[in-house]
Order: structure tokens, then C-alpha cells, then sequence
């Protein structure tokens, strides 16, 4: 109940501090291990889940004002991210999990994934790998609902 | 009816309650539509959703009375449960920061009570702008542009890599973040002035819409949209 509470009380006393600063962003990246192998055999190296096109035309950008559930997955995953280095949790492994896996092909192998924050030191953008999952097998998060 | 008439006109509370519902109903009910397209939901997420796309069909056709707002608080509230915490960050706050004070609106027991609650979302909204503007331009990093152009540089938020070119455009987004910063200090000033209000409404979801174009927060746009019919009235009722 006392959780419930910490959850509400935000929606009703809202800070509105939108982007008091910038903080670290974090990105998702994956990769495949070969199942009862070690990490060493992971099949290719991390890749970014979900990376942004490189173009997006106007019309495309409108066409997302009504509708956009994959966009707005890929935000609930950023604060996913966000909350596993602020207060670690294993509701939000399972979130990211269950979400990277749901767009992979089906397969054998384990799914690791880390996160990888990126800020500005100077005029440098740098990135730091946060956090490590443990991998988990790939079958075992497609075959229940995200 | 002339432009200016049009722009002077407040609304009673009863209306401004009216606007929000429909608003709210076309809102929440794209936010549900979003998440069931996703697939591979639980039975239970599933359930909040549809039963919430049923709610919204009350409340956009104003059946059933109070009951479609409370359900769609209680329903807001198994959503924070599950996701532990908001989904969309600030706009799920402001989902359920409107349903709350709807919500108490129709509880109250008196006109006054109902009153308290739509003003408590107007200041709500007013303070959204103004304390959003305030934490940057006390920010030397906002004020030399650097910030802005870091979100666009690095930040999770630019919806292209195309767009990540605009941080190299150094004298823009320094205009583009004093307006951003002056215009949400000033918000809370339209309020003496009906016309001056509406428009900086319209300069508002403007500023919403250039978000939801490069940072994709499109629910951001329709959520804010709904609480404006409250400032309205807020605005007739007190100056």
C-alpha cells in the first residue's frame, strides 16, 4: 500500500522539472550467447536495440502525432534504464528482457543485454557501460507475454 | 461571432468539466489503442486496457456520469502499479493528475469544493510552464545553449539521427532556448488577460508540437491540450 502511495503522490504533486539538466542518456545494446556457452561465445557483438532511422520525413513525424506505441515503448524503456542504475530492480530487468526479446527471431541462444550511458565531458561525448544483465534464455522470455 | 469576442469567452466550470471529458476520452483512449497494438500483452494488461477504451467510450458519449472518471482513476492507478511507475513519464502524471482533480470535482459536496479542485489543476498547469522555465534559467548551461544542444547531441529523445545535425546549429538553438525559457517564465502572466491567455495557449501546444515532431512525445500534446479548458475557466472565474 505504502508503495502504491510513493507512486501516486508524484501524479498529484507533480515537480514539473523537465529537463533541469541533461543527464547521462542511456542506450540498451544486446547480444546473443550460445546456449550452455560462456560469455565468449556470443554470437556477434553488442548491438543497439532499437536504433532510431536516420531520416524521418515531416509527414512521417505528423502521421506519429496519432500514432507512435513503438516510439513510446522505446521511452518507457529509457526509464526502465534509468531506474535499474537509480534503484535497482528486477521488475525492470524483466521489462527490458521481455521487450528486447519480443523483436528478436526466436531462437536457442541467451539474451544479455547492458546499458551503456552517454554524456559530454568537455567536447567529448563519452560512453560508460553501467550494467550487465545475466543472461537469460531467449525462449524463456518470447514464450510469455511481455 | 467575431475572432476577439471568440478569444474573450470563458467557460463555467460545468463546461470546462464537459471539454476535459471529451478531450480526456480521445486522449487516453489513444494511449490505450498504443499499447494494445504492441502485442504479446498479459491477459491482465489487456483487460486494464480494453475496460479503459470502454471507459473513454462513456466518457466521450457522457454515460453512466462520474463513474467513467473514476474508473479510469482506479484503472490510472493499476497502471502505475504495474509499470511501477508512469509509463510516459510527464504525461501520465498529467493523465492522472487531471482524472484526480475530476474525480474530486465530483465528489465534492459543494460548488466551493468543486471549484478547489479544478483550480488546484489550473495552478497545476500554469506551474508545469513556469517552473519548467525557471529550473533552466537559473541552469548557466541553458542559458548558453549548451543544454539544448546536448539533448539534441546525446539525449535519447532526438527521433532521427538527422536530427542530432541540429546540434551543430549553435546560434539557433540558443534562440530557441531563450524563447522556450522566456515563454514558459511569462506563461502564468496571460492570465490577467482573456485573449492574451488563449493565444499563449496556442503558443503552448505550438511548443508541444514541435516536441512531439523532434522527440516523439506525442501523448505529451494531447494530455496537456486536455487540462487547458480548466485554465479557461480558472481565468473567467478569478480575474
Amino acid at each position: 500500500m505504502l508503495r502504491l502511495i510513493s507512486l501516486f503522490l508524484p501524479t498529484v504533486f507533480p515537480s514539473w522539472r523537465f529537463f533541469k539538466t541533461v543527464a547521462p542518456s542511456p542506450r540498451i545494446e544486446y547480444r546473443l550467447i550460445e546456449p550452455g556457452q560462456s560469455e565468449a561465445y556470443a554470437v556477434g557483438g553488442w548491438q543497439e536495440d532499437r536504433p532510431r532511422p536516420q531520416h524521418l520525413r515531416l509527414g512521417q513525424m505528423l502521421r506519429w502525432m496519432l500514432w507512435n506505441p513503438q516510439w513510446n515503448e522505446q521511452l518507457y524503456l529509457v526509464s526502465c534504464a534509468e531506474r535499474l542504475i537509480e534503484a535497482p530492480s528486477q521488475h525492470s530487468i524483466d521489462e527490458i528482457n521481455r521487450r528486447v526479446a519480443r523483436l528478436l527471431p526466436q531462437g536457442s541462444q541467451a539474451l544479455q543485454f547492458r546499458l551503456v550511458f552517454l554524456s559530454r565531458e568537455g567536447a567529448q561525448v563519452v560512453k560508460l557501460v553501467e550494467y550487465e544483465s545475466t543472461p537469460v534464455l531467449l525462449a524463456q522470455l518470447q514464450e510469455g507475454p511481455a | 461571432m467575431s475572432g476577439a469576442l471568440f478569444l474573450e469567452r470563458g467557460l463555467t466550470a460545468a463546461q470546462a468539466m464537459g471539454w476535459m471529458q471529451l478531450l480526456l476520452a480521445f486522449a487516453i483512449a489513444q494511449q490505450s489503442l498504443e499499447h494494445l497494438a504492441l502485442g504479446a500483452l498479459a491477459l491482465r494488461d489487456r483487460m486494464i486496457f480494453v475496460s479503459r477504451l470502454l471507459l473513454c467510450l462513456g466518457l466521450a458519449l457522457g454515460l453512466g456520469g462520474p463513474w467513467p472518471v473514476w474508473g479510469l482513476w482506479g484503472s490510472g492507478l493499476a497502471l502505475l502499479w504495474r509499470y511501477q511507475g508512469p509509463y510516459n513519464g510527464g504525461s501520465d502524471k498529467m493523465t492522472m493528475l487531471i482524472l484526480s482533480c475530476l474525480s474530486l470535482a465530483y465528489l465534492a459536496p459543494t460548488i466551493f469544493w468543486q471549484e478547489m479542485a479544478l483550480s488546484y489543476l489550473a495552478v497545476q498547469l500554469a506551474l508545469s510552464y513556469f517552473v519548467s522555465g525557471w529550473v533552466k534559467v537559473i541552469n548557466p548551461e541553458w542559458r548558453s545553449g549548451s543544454a539544448l544542444r546536448d539533448v539534441f547531441r546525446f539525449s535519447a529523445y532526438p527521433v532521427s539521427e538527422a536530427l542530432r545535425g541540429l546540434a551543430e546549429r549553435q546560434r539557433l538553438l540558443w534562440i530557441m532556448g531563450w524563447a522556450v525559457i522566456l515563454f514558459e517564465l511569462v506563461f502564468p502572466l496571460a492570465l490577467l488577460n482573456p485573449i492574451a491567455l488563449k493565444l499563449a495557449l496556442l503558443g503552448a501546444a505550438g511548443f508541444h508540437l514541435s516536441n512531439a515532431c523532434f522527440f516523439g512525445l506525442n501523448r505529451f500534446f494531447w494530455i496537456w491540450l486536455c487540462a487547458y479548458p480548466a485554465l479557461i475557466w480558472f481565468q473567467d472565474r478569478i480575474f
